[in-house]
């Protein structure tokens, strides 16, 4: 008895020594912030984003979310969330009050359900369109729920035989121009006119395979290859529209350089890989264990886009150019982590997460750091570039190792003339082609301060030289003469 | 002072003079030793220096994997590796070389990579990304240069003609694969046999 209680005090001391030790810092996150350095390095950051509370509907009183699928904010900032379990819409307001729930529809006085819907979409005017899946159609809706049309299987000769259509993510453009993302449909994104008639489909992935497959594929029979694993192109997972209604896609792809893609309206992958790395989340140098499996992309303001792994639960943030700005998340079951993150959302320059088996939403809002790369970001996007740099030199305060930071700087000091010393920053920041412009100029000025001084020095010591051997000369020359 | 002259004059004949230069080296006996093992040092200072100090528009080394160790295992083992190869290729194809002159006409010849080296340090920290193309041509150049030195002075010490100078400088690349591989499979048996004598220690000494 003396015993227990004497290790039970041990361990009350040692418990208060280690809480007391553990730094308290201000909205503690489960998760360490990182990068990925020029050289693909993890380097250690500041937190950019913290968890700020988790919601699941119990406090709202409208019962447990269960099992839901997707989420999406519109542009007035009502959340619609797509929960699947109970086979209902939930629309929060931006405090989370509950303002509707929507339990299916009223089509032609019968009363219609949803069947596992997988993906939601709501436009400029609020009208809500849900890819439900297990039912083969979108449906439109009105904000409050009232049924407007559903939209089957898209109908075309060009359809191969054999398509099975299961609509698992849905986005309408400003035309009125529908794109479905269809389970197992690896010829691309599915494309409909505002009448919901097919059109075509978008920016098919190419077929992956490298040559050693080819090759066995050319040595068997017909037999042998009808039995062989077929080259099919990957399907897309998610999409999202930018502001320009370009396509932002994703692509569940292990080891894939470029699971995200930006499709122009020709289909073509137009996204711009100007980072040190592709955008693709981890860097997966240490094999195909490290490869993040994206799942959603969401695109921001000011060209930023973020995208999903929902193999270790990250969300990677790129700029317009394909920096990446930070990286938060993480697997867990503490408040801040997900088991199976499906679906991202953001909300003024907070983050939400949907989690599928936790049945919440993750909140997360940036801290300083991420509220100064966010700044920075919208000052560059906007072209005040000035004060830019002085949220970048904020930025370095608290990570000196922030590379795109001193790119940043060098190039605002590249454009105001201070040519040295925007070659010390870009050099910091590994930019090749900005310093090598900043190289040209500095080396142009160098020249033009000293060309005078330095032609100068030339010509006298040119000058001496000559006389020099010319003095000699004559001098040897003199002696030769009194030799001889 | 003389003989130090000579010493650095007669490379740069061989430089600019190939065929006479690399005649005067075996038959007029201005080759050193000495001056062509320098010329290896000389060249791994250079190849350091390059890596370090090229200018941040061609250099994309990681700095944390630059070991000068390194440039050893890249430069004077397949130096030797060469002559190697070559001398016991040679003595086999009626070469009239000693393992002294091949060591000697291979050293000579590495003049023109070391003096591009140690010129494009310079360079490259005076040049834009655009005028980059100057860094590598000279390098390409430099390279180039080795080659046609050390085709010229297989072919002067050996006394070949030009067909079995290139049949013979394509062997002896064959020659290095098998010595590596010889080395290799010798290294690997070696570990194995210790590897078993020590178990066999270990299993004793627990017994005893």
């Amino acid at each position: 008895m003396k015993l227990i209680k004497s290790i039970s005090k041990v361990v009350l001391v040692l418990t208060t020594v280690s809480l007391l030790a553990s730094p308290l810092q201000a909205g503690a996150a489960p998760y360490e912030g990182y990068s990925y350095s020029y050289w693909g390095d993890s380097v250690s950051t500041p937190n950019a984003y913290t968890p700020a509370g988790t919601i699941d509907g119990t406090e709202q009183g409208i019962g447990k979310l269960l099992e839901p699928s997707d989420m999406y904010v519109a542009e007035d900032g009502l959340l619609y969330v797509l929960d699947a379990g109970n086979g209902r819409i939930v629309v929060f307001d931006q405090d989370w009050r509950v303002v509707r729930e929507i339990r299916g529809f009223v089509r032609d006085g019968k009363n219609e359900k949803f069947n596992s819907p997988q993906g939601i979409y709501v436009t400029k005017h609020n009208h809500i369109y849900i890819a439900d899946t297990e039912n083969r159609r979108v449906v439109e809706l009105t904000g409050e729920g009232d049924f407007v049309r559903d939209i089957g299987a898209p109908k075309s000769d060009v359809i191969r035989a054999g398509f099975e259509y299961y609509p698992i993510k849905v986005s309408v453009d400003h035309a009125g121009r529908i794109y479905v993302v269809g389970r197992g449909v690896f010829d691309g994104i599915i494309e409909l006119d505002a009448e919901g008639n097919f059109t075509g489909f978008m920016g098919t992935n190419r077929v992956k395979f490298d040559a050693w497959d080819y090759f066995w594929k050319k040595m068997s029979t017909k037999e042998q290859r009808s039995k062989l694993e077929q080259f099919v192109p990957l399907e897309f997972n998610n999409v999202d529209l930018d502001s320009e209604g370009f396509l932002y896609t994703t692509t569940s792809e292990l080891t894939s350089s470029d699971p995200i893609k930006r499709l122009n309206p020709v289909g073509e992958d137009v996204l711009r890989r100007q980072g040190y790395w592709f955008p693709r989340g981890d860097i997966y140098s240490m094999g195909s264990s490290e490869s993040s499996l994206l799942i959603d992309v969401k695109v921001g303001e000011n060209g930023v886009y973020s995208a999903l792994d929902s193999r270790k639960g990250r969300v990677f943030t790129y700029d317009q150019d394909g920096n990446l700005l930070y990286i938060f998340g993480r697997m867990g079951e503490q408040e801040g982590t997900f088991r199976t993150p499906v679906a991202l959302e953001r909300r003024g320059d907070d983050f939400l997460v949907l989690d599928k088996a936790m049945n919440r939403i993750s909140v997360f809002k940036p801290t300083r750091y991420g509220a100064l790369i966010n700044e920075a970001n919208h000052l560059l996007f906007s072209g005040k570039y000035d004060e830019a740099e002085q949220k970048w030199k904020d930025l370095l305060k608290l990570d000196s190792n922030n590379e795109i930071a001193y790119v940043g700087i060098g190039k605002v000091m590249l454009r105001q003339g201070e040519n040295k010393q925007a070659l010390e920053y870009l050099k910091l920041g590994y930019d090749r082609e900005y310093y090598s412009k900043a190289f040209g100029k500095y080396r142009k000025e160098i020249v033009r301060e000293y060309f005078g001084t330095g032609m100068t020095i030339v010509i006298v010591l040119g000058v001496a030289l000559v006389g020099f051997s010319f003095l000699r000369r004559r001098a040897r020359g003199k002696v030769n003469a009194d030799v001889t | 002072m003389r003989m130090l002259r000579e010493m650095t004059k007669t490379p740069f004949y061989v430089l600019l003079h190939p065929f006479q230069g690399f005649w005067d080296l075996k038959y007029e006996n201005k080759g050193r030793l000495r001056v062509a093992l320098s010329m290896l040092l000389l060249l791994t200072v250079a190849t350091i220096l390059l890596r370090q100090y090229a200018g941040f528009v061609v250099n994309f080394n990681y700095p944390y994997d630059l070991n000068s160790i390194n440039e050893l295992q890249y430069i004077v083992l397949p130096f030797f590796l060469w002559c190697v190869a070559n001398w016991s290729l040679t003595t086999l194809m009626d070469g009239e070389g000693k393992f002294k002159d091949i060591v000697m006409a291979t050293g000579y010849a590495l003049l023109p990579l070391i003096l591009m080296r140690f010129g494009n340090v310079l360079i490259s920290n005076i040049i834009t990304t655009r005028e980059s193309a100057f860094y590598y041509m000279i390098d390409s150049l430099s390279v180039l240069w080795f080659v046609w030195l050390l085709f010229i002075g297989t072919m002067t010490v050996h006394q070949y003609t030009v067909l079995k100078t290139i049949v013979t400088m394509l062997l002896t690349l064959v020659v290095m694969g098998i010595i590596m591989f010889l080395g290799l499979l010798f290294f690997s048996l070696l570990q194995e046999m210790i590897g078993f004598v020590v178990s066999i220690y270990n299993e004793i000494s627990y017994r005893i």
